[in-house]
């Protein structure tokens, strides 16, 4: 009478306390973590630049504005992606999938060109210390972004892959494993967009 | 329940053929397993491990504090060039003070401790059949074995572990340069990518614990009807979530100093007449994201130790918890408070004395919280029928544990009194007795208590008060002198230029001889465990109509025991049993014992 229990099987049980399926809360607390790392981060740079007289001010490259607009731009595709999935359009959906995919890698190109247009301007990574906060901080955003981008051609090789088998997203609709994936890869990428918003607004501020 | 369990196996035939007739074989049962129980049996026995290294490094280098004098020829054979001579070298003394705190602190009492309890007892008690995502549980175990990997193998580097202290500050820590410093070289970087991987290994099962408690629990199982244990080790877990990034934070900026030569924590560093380029950057950033993990690492150590301590008195003392509601708030006072006083291990920094004040006063605020626990056990185990096995007296020494080591810590949280004491011997008793020692003796009382649970058998019950009266007398005899070592600096190879404390030579090789005993007597808690796990004398339960025998060895009223005692995957056979009680009731309407899955009678009304 072994009876033998499958991930699926486990989960099947009660998510009523909280409304949420389980793994999409402790997705909500890995973020919770991951804002409190970029909180030291960017506290860090306050408290260096509020006890260094010598702190080097210089103005942000323009590329940035781009690379947040490009950011902005993923969390609107994806989120139209997902709608999409949600009313069944399978060929919008891959379409506004491989759209985020490609602005995602338009941002890190963007990120990039920003460290050479730092490098152009002088401020190198171990020149001054205000140019190396940004390489650092830049550097760990860009860390989670390219996480999230492995995620997302994961989901859009498999759609593409299996785009001819007509039950293939509609099994999954029925069970909802892949869409809870979906959405999780969704509110991700939305997290990680918001940080660069956040990142940005906060670099404009200390750094004119 | 039998059509339910027939749904269940008719569900697991549709969807996944394979694991209807799905054989376990060692590797997924015992190495990549995914079941709550065995990553709980996983961390503890990596923590075994250990624990039985972190003290054989503190043996060492108390040798050489003991009798500094003295050479120990075997120690040559063994530790080669870091003993030439039988003396212990004082490179390697360092980092054998360094990784002891280390593998301590990190290793056994956050991820042995944690890791055990919260992966064995959340599901159990709740009422889950397993974590959230059992399969990130698996990964968190993994990198946790990875983590330890990469520390053991720093001990095998030419320039040796990391040496610069088990906090790890610049501007010691921030250069490569290994004539300042031999463990800064390689060892210090495995010392970093070890730290990474534990981080990560802490965050994803934190994650999962929570997610758990606050997701997954049965039906009826409201939140003031959890056991304090689920209580402690879900609090300890959402401390980890929002500390461990800052310490992320700082080993990152130390290591772009070390690999990229960046400037974040070093400034004007002169090594041998010769200036370095590093501008602008301060050490004390470092201590304030260290500290901002540092603090609160205390109380992921401690709260679960309080968990499992209220849990074992309880039953133990056959009453119920005094004061269930108190105890709940101060672990949230706690929690709160944890991340308000890290500045107070940083008095001596030129810390603005105003600010000094500040976090003097929250310091001193965690003592009520801590007051309220303390007096809740004693009130726990005042007139109660104490039964004094192995768990309960482990549980009792921690409150002794706690309340000595807690006085201390009124003394050093005032910054005018600290500054006197900064980097003495009366800040390793206090912090010693605290959290190292009372959060030995709480995973002790857990591992005694649920043993039974883990592997269906006893341990030694003689054994096990042979190892609490030595491991009780021994840590006394170890840390209570240190706190009459007037002056005495911690951290010091041989205190022999400073005429001022050639007194303490006595006392100091006293301590070594406790400590080695102490030592040895932990190997008897280590025999009786593996010992018990396979000649152990059996757990023996009644059979019930469903083919699985049942036992609730300590009488207890939580989940747990409404499980087989064969740990399957899913831990119940049948439905889940609903929840109508809180945990606590003993000596109620008559029973000796009522267990929270039965249901109130007529007339009885719930505790409130």
């Amino acid at each position: 009478m072994e009876v033998t229990l499958s991930e699926k099987d486990i989960l099947k049980q009660k998510t009523e306390y909280t409304g949420v399926h389980p793994q999409k809360f402790a997705l909500w607390l890995a973020m919770a973590s991951m804002t409190m790392f970029f909180a030291a981060l960017t506290s860090a740079l306050l408290v260096k630049k509020g006890d260094f007289r010598a702190w080097e001010n210089f103005r942000l490259p323009n590329v940035f504005l781009f690379s947040t607009i490009t950011v902005v731009g993923v969390s609107a595709t994806i989120h139209a992606a997902l709608i999409c999935y949600r009313k069944t359009k399978f060929a919008a959906f891959r379409w506004l999938m491989f759209a985020s995919f490609v602005l995602a890698v338009l941002f890190l190109v963007l990120q990039l060109i920003g460290w050479l247009n730092l490098q152009a301007m002088g401020m190198t990574l171990t020149g001054t210390i205000s140019a190396s906060f940004i390489y650092l901080i830049t550097a760990a955003h860009g860390a989670h972004i390219a996480g999230g981008l492995v995620v997302m051609l994961i989901f859009l090789v498999f759609a593409v892959k299996e785009r001819n088998d007509p039950l293939y997203e509609l099994r999954d609709i029925i069970n909802p494993k892949r869409q809870l994936n979906l959405e999780m890869l969704a509110s991700y990428w939305h997290f990680v967009d918001i940080v660069w918003v956040y990142l940005y607004i906060f670099f404009v501020m200390n750094y004119q | 329940m039998q059509t339910a369990h027939t749904v269940e196996h008719a569900h697991a035939h549709d969807t996944h053929e394979e694991h209807h007739h799905h054989e376990e074989t060692f590797l997924t049962k015992y190495i990549f397993s995914q079941d709550h129980k065995m990553i709980g049996k996983q961390f503890l026995i990596t923590g075994i491990f250990w624990g039985i290294v972190g003290g054989l490094l503190s043996v060492l280098f108390r040798l050489q504090l003991g009798w500094p004098n003295e050479t120990f020829p075997f120690l040559e054979t063994f530790l080669g060039k870091w003993a030439e001579g039988g003396k212990i070298s004082n490179e390697f003394y360092y980092a054998l003070v360094t990784m002891h705190g280390t593998i301590l602190v990190f290793f056994v009492l956050t991820g042995g401790l944690s890791g055990t309890f919260a992966n064995l007892l959340i599901p159990y008690q709740i009422g889950a059949r397993d974590m959230a995502s059992p399969f990130i549980n698996m990964l968190s175990y993994w990198f946790f074995l990875a983590a330890g990997v990469v520390m053991l193998f720093s001990f095998f580097v030419q320039t040796g572990p990391a040496s610069g202290g088990w906090t790890a500050y610049p501007p010691l820590n921030g250069l490569r340069d290994t004539s300042v410093n031999l463990g800064s070289g390689i060892g210090f970087d495995l010392w970093i990518l070890g730290m990474s991987l534990f981080i990560v290994s802490a965050l994803l099962g934190g994650l999962n614990y929570v997610a758990t408690v606050l997701n997954m629990r049965t039906k009826g199982m409201t939140m003031m009807k959890l056991p304090l244990t689920v209580w402690a080790l879900m609090f300890t877990a959402v401390i980890g979530i929002l500390s461990f990034p800052a310490l992320l934070a700082g080993a990152v900026l130390l290591e772009f100093d070390r690999l990229l030569d960046t400037s974040f924590y070093l400034n004007n560093i002169i090594i041998n007449g010769q200036l370095l380029g590093y501008k602008g950057g301060s050490p004390i950033l470092f201590q304030h994201l260290f500290w901002f993990l540092g603090h609160p690492e205390v109380y992921i150590i401690i709260l679960p130790a309080m968990g499992l301590v209220s849990e074992v008195l309880s039953v133990h003392s056959r009453k119920p918890i005094f004061g269930y509601k108190a105890m709940v708030l101060s672990i949230i006072a706690i929690l709160v408070l944890s991340f308000i006083v890290w500045a107070h291990h940083m008095f001596v920094t030129g810390l603005n004395p105003n600010l000094g004040a500040i976090f003097t006063l929250f310091t001193l605020l965690i003592a009520i919280p801590s007051a309220i626990k303390v007096f809740n056990w004693i009130g726990t185990i005042w007139r109660g029928k104490v039964r004094l096995s192995s768990a309960a007296l482990f549980a009792i020494g921690f409150v002794s544990m706690f309340i000595t080591g807690g006085l201390t810590g009124i003394a050093l949280g005032n910054s005018a009194i600290d500054i006197q004491l900064h980097d003495t011997m009366f800040v390793v008793a206090h912090f010693h007795i605290v959290m190292g020692v009372a959060a030995f003796f709480g995973m002790f009382a857990g591992v005694y208590h649920w043993f039974p649970r883990m592997y269906g058998k006893y341990m030694n019950e003689t054994l096990g008060q042979i190892h609490f009266y030595i491991t009780l007398v021994g840590a006394y005899a170890i840390f209570f002198p240190m706190h009459f070592m007037t002056g005495l600096p911690r951290r010091y190879y041989t205190y022999a230029n400073f005429e001022t404390f050639n007194n303490f030579d006595s006392l100091a090789a006293f301590i070594s001889v406790a400590a080695i005993i102490v030592f040895l007597g932990q190997l008897v808690f280590v025999v009786n465990f593996f010992y018990s796990i396979f000649k152990g004398r059996e757990l023996k339960g009644e059979k019930k109509a469903d083919g699985y025998e049942y036992a609730n060895p300590w009488g207890s009223t939580t989940m747990e025991w409404t499980a087989p005692i064969d740990r399957l995957h899913g831990n119940w056979p049948n439905e889940i049993p609903a929840v109508h009680r809180w945990p606590y009731d003993f000596n109620v309407n008559g029973k000796e014992f009522i267990q929270q899955t039965e249901p109130l009678k007529p007339g009885e009304t719930e505790h409130s």
